[in-house]
């Protein structure tokens, strides 16, 4: 019982941690424009296929592919946002069918290119496992990914903290107008928050095809996860989305052990609106109430 | 100019008139196949097949008569099935052929009956879709194959505890009851572990069976990228596991090229060994022809697409001949197919079921996946007890 509950938790935080990488960049996104890029997932999914292309077309390690998933993904993701930038009326509503179309081109392209075959890493490196104190396994790009991860992480939060272009961007999230006045280019923040959503992205797409299996229809899914997440964690909170991303996964991980796999996406659900309705503004959310 | 163009236009079909032999006809087949979406994989697999059926009864009605596939990807959707058989039916599609999952082939088959349409198909296994009274409703494989072959693998290994890891869809829930069902019957225990689609991390559920239910066999009832992470799961946590069993989509030859290292010794249906064996002029010109248009060897799923295309492509010519095609009586016809195909033998009950399907197990061994059940039909030895890690 005890190994059964230890491994489900170590599980489900090694998962956390790759759904924090993958929502990262939508909330980072979210944050400074209030915009959902519904593509976010199928940027996702561009970088786990550049990391297939390099492993079998190139012959190269999927580490490898980062620099290059950065390229075009970090360009896919300007291209998105010099689209939206474009949009003069309703920019939520309207990004929101854009971006949402955007996701379906990305998809069939990469339905065209690569086929709808699954594919994943031929690497076996990846796939060893990695036994912690005789109880906890994992395999190794888990492991690996989520260091990396975590490291991502408090870099995003901390730029955002320290650097200029980090309190430009937050200044430009927190009013666009009073940003503009003190000197601040809202519409490069914009762009800036758009390339390094890609660049996240790249990382967390390179996470995936290497700790699981790719195909087409994924994206979707990796965007409605990622959007979960977001809203979980509270505006433009970084550390909200790794602490809403672990509880997320943690409680699957204990779902499908001691209960019902297929019950695992519910018990996410109930958590992630059990935590809207107590909070409306998610975990490290600002509320916009103001009390009398 | 009108009178021109008038000129143009006749003498344009005079020629077409005279190129076509006297008594032709074109015989246009509706197709709907998830091509993009969750299923695009399987469908694309099944339509390569009944690409290859509608060009072999091109090549061998020549001068006689012709076939035309019109196809519409249904993107693993309902809704859009529905869409596209209604589409095609009222252009005049005389009979429908594919559809893949059962959840999708129920309300599109439906509605190629209101329209008076046959359907065949070999992507829908769930008992309730030939339960429903459609007399225009045909499929060429059941759950009850893959279902009897899985138990009869598993019972013959003489294994006493066996964890079904299966989705939560219609057609994998069927066939995981069943084999729950018949090897409880024989005194096997079993532990059921039902997961959901979403589901990227199996290790949960591996141990599980390794520390809890203490299983000697995994059954595994789901799809590729399914198989791939639960075998992914059990290489890191290594359960002791005599043997790792699976349905469909899982002893192929993507398989055993794409994961070779995860494949091995694992089990899955199978109806031939790879590389490919055909045996029989039939099964060689079908080969033949896949490897001609699509560039690699078929898999099981262009099989199926080929046989219940063929099978439709040859009930039309029938029911055209005898002059009956235009007033309902396709339907009689294909239910009165019967005989040897690439599938083993197919007929047809009244519910539009082929209570003949009887799958059987292959196992990847190295670059190979040979047949090791049934004993008769067996291209190699079985490696039991084996897995891949």
């Amino acid at each position: 019982m005890t190994e059964l509950t230890l491994q489900a938790l170590y599980s489900g935080l090694l998962v956390g941690g790759a759904y924090a990488m993958i929502a990262l960049g939508l909330a980072l996104v979210f944050g400074t424009m209030r915009l959902i890029n519904l593509a976010h997932g199928e940027l996702v999914l561009l970088a786990a296929y550049i990391a297939f292309e390099m492993e079998r077309g190139y012959g190269l390690n999927a580490l490898a592919a980062i620099p290059v998933a950065i390229v075009i993904v970090g360009a896919t993701a300007l291209l998105t946002y010099l689209a939206i930038s474009r949009i003069r009326h309703e920019r939520e509503l309207n990004s929101l069918i854009l971006t949402f179309g955007l996701a379906i081109v990305l998809t069939n392209l990469i339905l065209m290119r690569w086929s709808a075959d699954i594919r994943s890493t031929s690497n076996g490196w990846f796939q060893e496992g990695v036994v912690l104190g005789g109880t906890l396994f994992s395999m190794r790009s888990e492991l690996l990914f989520f260091l990396i991860g975590l490291a991502l992480i408090g870099a995003v939060h901390l730029w955002l903290a320290k650097t200029w272009n980090g309190r430009a961007l937050r200044a430009v999230a927190s009013n666009r107008a009073a940003a503009t006045l003190m000197g601040v280019n809202p519409a490069r923040v914009e762009a800036f928050s758009f390339v390094i959503a890609g660049l996240l992205a790249s990382v967390a797409g390179v996470a995936v095809y290497t700790a699981s299996v790719v195909y087409p229809a994924l994206g979707h899914n990796l965007t409605v996860k990622a959007f979960v997440i977001t809203v979980l964690a509270g505006l433009g909170s970084v550390p909200g989305v790794l602490i809403g991303a672990v509880m997320l996964g943690v409680a699957e991980a204990l779902t499908a052990t001691f209960l019902k796999p297929s019950l695992q996406e519910l018990a996410a659900m109930v958590i992630f609106l059990g935590v809207l309705f107590l909070k409306p503004s998610g975990l490290f959310g600002r509320s916009n109430t103001v009390r009398r | 100019m009108r009178s021109l163009g008038r000129l143009l236009s006749c003498s344009f079909a005079l020629a077409l008139a005279g190129l076509a032999p006297a008594g032709a006809d074109t015989f246009a087949i509706g197709s709907h196949v998830p091509l993009t979406g969750n299923l695009a994989r399987v469908g694309k697999g099944m339509d390569e097949g009944i690409a290859v059926a509608v060009a072999l009864a091109n090549e061998d009605s020549k001068g006689k008569h012709s076939f035309e596939l019109r196809r519409i990807d249904d993107e693993t959707s309902p809704a859009k099935a529905v869409a596209a058989v209604e589409r095609l039916a009222a252009e005049g599609v005389v009979a429908f052929t594919g559809g893949y999952g059962s959840n999708i082939i129920g309300p599109a088959s439906e509605a190629a009956d209101k329209a008076g349409k046959v359907y065949v198909t070999s992507g829908g296994v769930s008992p309730g879709l030939t339960k429903r009274g459609l007399k225009t409703f045909f499929r060429i494989n059941n759950e009850d194959g893959y279902g009897r072959a899985m138990v009869g693998l598993l019972r013959d290994l003489g294994v006493k505890k066996v964890a079904v890891v299966y989705l939560n869809k219609e057609a994998t829930v069927s066939i995981a009851r069943y084999v729950e069902r018949e090897l409880k019957g024989a005194g096997v225990e079993v532990a059921m572990a039902e997961f959901d689609e979403s589901t990227k991390d199996f290790k949960p559920v591996i141990n599980r069976v390794k520390l809890r239910d203490r299983s000697e066999a995994v059954a595994m009832v789901g799809y590729e990228n399914d198989y791939v992470g639960i075998l992914r799961a059990a290489a890191v946590l290594k359960p002791d596991v005599k043997a790792m069993v699976g349905v469909w989509s899982l002893a192929t030859s993507q398989m055993n090229g794409e994961f070779n290292d995860l494949m091995q010794n694992v089990y899955g249906t199978a109806l031939l060994p790879y590389p490919v064996a055909f045996q029989g002029e039939e099964a060689k010109r079908f080969g033949e022809t896949y490897q001609r248009l699509h560039g690699k060897e078929p898999d099981y799923l262009g099989q199926f697409g080929y046989v219940q295309t063929k099978l439709l492509i040859e009930a039309i010519l029938r029911a055209h001949d005898k002059g009956v095609l235009k007033t309902g009586g396709l339907s009689d016809e294909l239910r009165a197919a019967k005989g040897e195909t690439l599938i083993g033998e197919v007929a047809f009950d009244p519910a539009g079921d082929n209570p003949n399907f009887a799958h059987r197990m292959g196992q990847h061994q190295g670059k190979r996946v040979e047949i090791v059940w049934p004993t008769a039909t067996a291209t190699g030895k079985m490696n039991f007890p084996g897995v891949s890690w």
